[in-house]
């Protein structure tokens, strides 16, 4: 199972890395299904509920992005797609995106005319071993129980994010641990309409509906950023990826090299480098030393997969602002 | 998990409280010892209105025998189904019958109890029975289904 999802550039740590991340997300979407199945059951009337059901459901989608992506992605480049198929990870990161984003928006405005239009949600009882109980105590008890185990989830899929370097798999982990406070804030709405505030239940749907929303917002932003070859970040778009420095500082310590610019983009699993390379002199400019230090950039990281060196009489000004150049 | 910790701790609290589900409306308290709100509409042998005065049918003697538990008098509206549904929606209304079934077009403007008891339709299919209540008087509508409920 692993093997099929093993990229053939990838060292055996890291793939070893991504078949728990493949196992994980098939062990995610289980549980959501799970998670779904119980939500619908109970969810009745209640707006927070069904706005929480609705967010599992989304939920379910950046897991199988990842899983469909790390298929594709390990294809092998060809003819036609002679760069690979390393954008695969962008573009499912990007759909994942749009979707939270449109439900998002949908599910904000749902909560905001059901407050302005003082819906007010009926919760009556259900037969449970022959004694009729409230529906809001079955709500709450079933929310309470989702709680604990995406938040887990999300730690350890956020340890493997970094390890791998993958956006989608970060998205997802990120979601998977703000996912308690979905669980909170339907907890809190279903023991609003209890207490005969009838409002808490939209309000809760509200603010839930805003966390899609933002989670929407951030990875359509990360996604589209990665697709416009955005300068390549570390996984959590935190800071500029230190990849880029060490490859620029390793070609300007070399002693046939005058001036170097480098630019790194983020195809997804790997980096794709592009350094332009000033020689000091003509005769410095061999063919042996330009593949010697392709491939010593190649072994700086597993990341490096793509190195293209290109010679140049000096670095073109369109590329070139003195402080991107030297990063210092 | 300090939090699932206080979830657990606060919702047995809140189980051990009374006052749960609450009216915001407060129709149950009002109706207790009061009077009975009740819109019916016409649909033997769940209920009859030709003499709109005194109606009668399986569903006004159930309403009646609540009434009796809760201690209130119930006073009957005869109406068409849009008209009594408009009437609850205001507030005028605490109950509308009329051999209503779980999927009744009013589910967005009522709140059906959980079904009652089931019939057999002229198709053959099963029918099962509700009655309409306001929106969110949730301790009313908890109150009558587990009056309909009993055996």
């Amino acid at each position: 199972m692993a093997s099929r999802f093993r990229h053939p550039e990838l060292p055996d740590e890291q793939a070893a890395i991504l078949a728990r991340a493949v196992r994980y997300e098939w062990l995610t979407i289980g549980y959501l299904a799970l998670t779904i199945a119980a939500v619908g059951i109970v969810m009745g009337s209640s707006q927070a509920l069904k706005t929480a059901w609705v967010e599992d459901l989304l939920s379910l989608a950046p897991p199988f992005a990842f899983l469909i992506a790390t298929r594709i992605a390990a294809m092998p480049a060809t003819a036609r797609f002679p760069y690979g198929y390393f954008r695969a990870t962008g573009v499912a990161h990007l759909v994942a995106g749009v979707a939270l984003l449109t439900m998002g928006a949908v599910l904000v405005g749902e909560s905001a005319i059901s407050l302005v239009t003082n819906d007010r949600p009926p919760v009556g009882t259900v037969q449970l071993f022959g004694a009729p109980v409230w529906s809001g105590w079955l709500m709450i008890g079933v929310m309470a129980l989702t709680i604990p185990v995406p938040v887990i989830f999300g730690r350890i899929k956020m340890k493997l994010a970094r390890q791998l370097h993958n956006k989608v798999l970060y998205a997802d982990a990120d979601m998977n641990k703000a996912d308690w406070m979905t669980a909170a804030g339907s907890i809190v709405g279903v023991t609003g309409i209890g207490l005969g505030f009838w409002w808490a239940d939209s309000a809760a749907a509200a603010f839930i509906a805003a966390s899609i929303l933002w989670d929407g917002v951030k990875n359509t932003r990360g996604a589209i950023t990665d697709l416009m070859d955005t300068r390549a970040t570390t996984f959590d778009d935190d800071r500029p990826h230190p990849d880029a420095e060490l490859v620029a500082r390793y070609l300007q310590n070399l002693p046939w090299v005058d001036d170097v610019y480098v630019r790194v983009r983020d195809e997804g699993q790997f980096l794709h480098v592009e350094a332009f390379v000033v020689p000091r002199s003509n005769r410095s400019l061999t063919l042996e030393r330009l593949e010697e230090a392709r491939a010593a950039c190649r072994a700086l990281d597993w990341k490096l997969l793509d190195v293209v060196l290109t010679p140049v009489a000096e670095v073109p000004p369109l590329v070139a602002s003195r402080s991107e150049r030297r990063p210092s | 998990m300090m939090r699932l910790a206080v979830a657990g701790a606060l919702v047995a609290a809140l189980a051990g409280c009374q006052g749960i589900p609450a009216d915001p409306d407060g129709t149950l308290d009002e109706v207790t010892g009061g009077t009975l709100q009740v819109g019916v509409t016409h649909n033997p042998p769940w209920t009859d209105v030709m003499d709109a005065a005194n109606p009668s049918g399986s569903e006004v003697r159930l309403v009646e025998q609540w009434a009796a538990d809760l201690d209130a008098e119930v006073s009957w509206t005869v109406g068409s189904e849009s008209v009594l549904i408009d009437a609850m929606d205001r507030g005028e209304l605490d109950l509308v019958i009329g051999g209503f079934r779980d999927d009744t077009p009013w589910m967005d403007r009522a709140a059906l109890t959980a079904p009652y008891t089931e019939s057999t339709g002229d198709d053959g299919a099963v029918e099962k029975h509700v009655m309409l209540a306001p929106l969110g008087e949730n301790r009313f509508l908890v109150a009558l289904e587990t009056f309909l409920g009993r055996p």
